[in-house]
């Protein structure tokens, strides 16, 4: 998390903006050892990113109320804030103020450990997702398969809550939500397996930077349109998203592991579900639509209009462009997932397991062998 | 051999067929997301009942006969008929009526019967109650009239979608003597006597012609 | 001192002493789910561990490997089949305890010898970092090649026992108790994810 390793930026895009040297070259200005401005630099762009991400949900959690309501023709939130922009503020104030209640038979151990299980991977995971060429927490070596490990530490937290509940919906809830999450980070994995393999390299920037050659056209999503797909199939049921919200699946298990949460600890598992779709969301812009990239690429525009591309002001227009960009991809794809929770009917267990094991694995490994075959066949298309 | 082409065959159209219900399904929604809401809000707002909306059941206590009609027809016998035989008159004397919208239905078949008209259906439907029992009225209480919701000042009245003016589908701001689509069973008749003046031969035609014939008569 | 070398000091005495601990508390917790939970605590300190030694990408897959997988199929297990019974009291229990306590005590000493008596290279070869990733995958498909197909093989042969064990209907006989195993219970034929629409 700490590290900040060098990127191997490809020549087609500019190294971009350094917030981090200027800043600590101005402290170093001051009369600090770079270490002390080392360590001053690095609470800001967590903090940066928490931030971002709890702004990501509200303005989430106020769309899925807005559109839910578009789609069955009602108004929605209109009273709290202009719109009713204020409504998810004024949900968690009220998640806030509320009795923390814990059952008397519950482990109230393991019962307060489990939402922070489930909550503290996703956030975590968020210090990859990369906003500009150098607008991220850290380019991890091994950025996307990060996100995959630590997404795999929440069906733990899942099963600590459904356990420690003492209750049987509950524990059915947290069973189910822990073999959903399993046997879909499968299929997911190899998803980015294959674009891993097309682009030489774990890291996330690398990944979009690869991307970015030609604009719209060099996206992965034509050269990955089954991954693409088999993706976002995973990672809404990573998210829980209908139609996979089984664990929580109001009609047979009250609300899955949730059902004897109360107040903050509830708002942890909510946030939690919330931050992950934006960070689904996200990773699937950054793997497949060209994470920052504008439709035509930067370099072009700024060489139409004959500024050098290394100039302060196009390199400030540039990094807003790209997080522009990837914030509304991201939530291009949000509206895509809410829309699909009002389309599509929820699956049974064994549908599911089924939809995960027999068919989604097949055609997420055949995708791998064809990828890897496309790559040594022609080199130059598919990053050989 | 082809047996196993046929399954792979089948698995891939049952494959394609579900992806494509589902593009259907979001087209579905997709298409309801630019219609307009049709949320009433309601304490502010109310829809205008219709005519003939059969709601709270008002009642005339002095026209009753105490004939107990009503409790005969009722599915469950609900109304309650307090009555005494006045052995001098030789009449029956009412002395309570009640009946209990906990239990009734509204199927209106007490004001169908009623042979002298004392019940009648009101257009009230607000009857929440914190107690079941407070819903059992008695003959004071059944004598009340609604407020009607075009008469109350806090209330924003709405007309139905069936009672706007023709291509209008949105109840707000619709002047109130703007009529309706169509034409009143009273105008129908007003047009049929204003027929009868012309010759025999015009007649059927032109009600042929005669736009909204849908509309009840009388 | 500088402050780098302080923090990765004092990240390595506190994922030291959770390894410690909570490998001690798997061992000797009464309650077996605790038990699932800390060893997920201690896989999740080792990684911590890796971490500190630059190995991020040993680290990521202790993480999903142990905890992602193992550890929650641990948790599974326990769930599926948390009856709660006593277990009979069994003879001669704080003999045998005090028996495997020695066992430990011996083996701990003769670790601790080793540490001590062996002349370890400080500092060690120099981190790879963002390489390891590579060299990982190389080292597998050439000097390992073989270890690394043996071990899914092994695999293999588990996930076949697993479906054997777990579908009666291709077995005359139960595994178990060597009964005749109920026709009945084959699994349902698999009904087509949508409705056919060449049947009426």
């Amino acid at each position: 998390m700490v590290t900040t390793f060098a990127t191997e930026t490809s020549g087609l895009v500019s190294s971009g903006l350094d917030l981090e040297l200027s800043f600590s070259q101005s402290l170093q200005g001051l009369g600090l050892s770079p270490q002390v401005a080392h360590l001053l630099w690095l609470p800001l762009p967590m903090l940066l990113v928490l931030t971002a991400a709890m702004v990501g949900v509200l303005v989430t959690v106020w769309l899925e109320r807005k559109i839910s309501a578009a789609v069955q023709q009602r108004i929605g939130p209109e009273y709290a804030g202009a719109l009713g922009v204020l409504q998810p503020m004024a949900d968690g104030l009220k998640l806030l103020v509320k009795e923390d209640v814990i059952p008397v038979r519950a482990d109230g151990l393991l019962f307060t450990l489990g939402p922070v299980l489930v909550l503290v991977p996703v956030i975590l995971s968020w210090l990859i997702v990369p906003f500009g060429q150098n607008l991220l927490i850290s380019n991890v070596g091994i950025g996307i398969f990060l996100w995959i490990s630590l997404s795999s530490i929440q069906p733990i937290g899942l099963l600590m809550s459904g356990y420690a509940s003492n209750n049987k919906y509950s524990l059915l809830g947290g069973l189910r939500a822990a073999a959903q999450s399993i046997s879909y980070e499968i299929p997911l994995a190899l998803a980015v397996l294959a674009v891993v393999m097309m682009s030489n390299s774990l890291s996330t920037v690398d990944i979009v930077a690869q991307q970015n050659g030609a604009g719209l056209l060099s996206w992965n999503v034509w050269r990955q349109p089954v991954g693409f797909l088999i993706f976002w199939i995973c990672a809404l049921a990573e998210c829980e998203r209908l139609p996979f919200d089984l664990p929580e699946a109001e009609e047979e298990l009250v609300a899955g592991y949730q059902t004897e949460y109360a107040g903050m600890k509830f708002a942890l598992f909510y946030l939690g579900s919330y931050i992950n779709l934006v960070l689904s969301s996200l990773l699937v812009a950054v793997l497949y639509l060209g994470g920052w990239g504008f439709p035509i690429p930067v370099e072009w525009l700024a060489g139409w209009l004959g500024q050098s591309v290394d100039a302060p002001l196009v390199q400030v227009i540039t990094g807003s462009v790209g997080i522009v960009m990837t914030v509304l991809k991201a939530y291009l794809l949000v509206f895509l997932a809410i829309l699909l929770r009002w389309t599509t009917p929820r699956v049974r267990i064994d549908q599911l397991l089924d939809l995960g094991w027999k068919f989604l694995l097949p055609i997420a490994l055949g995708n791998l062998l064809i990828t890897a075959a496309l790559k040594l066949a022609f080199p130059v298309a598919f990053g050989g | 051999m082809f047996g196993f082409l046929k399954k792979v065959a089948d698995y891939t159209r049952d494959a394609a067929d579900a992806a494509n219900y589902l593009i259907q399904g979001l087209a579905v929604t997709f298409d309801h997301l630019r219609r307009r809401p049709i949320t009433v809000q309601y304490p502010y707002e109310k829809l205008i009942p219709s005519e003939r909306y059969r709601g709270r059941i008002h009642y005339e206590f002095d026209k009753c006969i105490a004939c107990e009609v009503c409790v005969r027809v009722c599915p469950i016998n609900l109304p309650v008929v307090d009555w005494v035989m006045n052995k001098e008159t030789k009449k029956k004397e009412l002395r309570n009526y009640s009946i209990d919208f906990g239990v009734c239905i509204f199927c209106g078949n007490c004001v169908e019967y009623c042979p002298t008209n004392c019940l009648s259906m009101t257009e009230e439907y607000e009857l929440a109650a914190y107690d079941r029992h407070s819903l059992n009225y008695d003959n004071v209480a059944l004598g009340r009239l609604p407020t009607s919701v075009t008469t109350d000042p806090s209330v924003q009245p709405l007309r139905e979608l069936a009672y706007l003016p023709k291509g209008v589908m949105d109840p707000h701001d619709v002047p109130a003597n703007q009529p309706r689509a169509g034409q009143l069973p009273a105008e129908v008749l007003k047009s049929l006597s204003l027929q009868q003046d012309s010759p025999q031969g015009d007649k059927r035609e032109s009600l042929q012609d005669a736009p909204d014939q849908d509309q009840p008569k009388g | 001192m500088t402050i780098a070398t302080s923090t990765e000091l004092i990240c390595f005495l506190v994922l030291g002493a959770v390894v410690v601990l909570g490998s001690l508390g798997v061992v000797l917790l009464g309650n077996i789910v605790y038990s699932a939970f800390l060893l997920g605590g201690v896989f999740m300190a080792v990684a911590g561990l890796y971490l500190l030694l630059n190995a991020s990408f040993v680290a990521a897959a202790q993480v999903l490997v142990y905890v992602g997988a193992v550890n929650v199929l641990i948790l599974f297990a326990i769930m599926l089949v948390n009856k709660r019974e006593d277990l009979k009291p069994i003879e001669g229990l704080p003999i045998r305890r005090l028996l495997s306590g020695g066992v430990c005590a011996g083996l701990f000493v003769l670790f601790f010898r080793v540490v001590i008596t062996t002349p370890w290279a400080v500092p060690g070869p120099a981190a790879i970092g963002v390489g390891a990733t590579e060299r990982i995958g190389e080292h597998l498909f050439t000097d390992y090649l073989l270890p690394f197909e043996l071990a899914s093989v092994l695999l293999l042969m588990a996930m076949i026992g697993a479906i054997v064990l777990a579908r009666r209907d291709v077995l005359e006989v139960d595994v178990g108790t060597g009964d005749a195993v109920n026709q009945g219970l084959i699994e349902k034929a698999r009904t087509p994810l949508l409705v056919d629409k060449s049947t009426p």
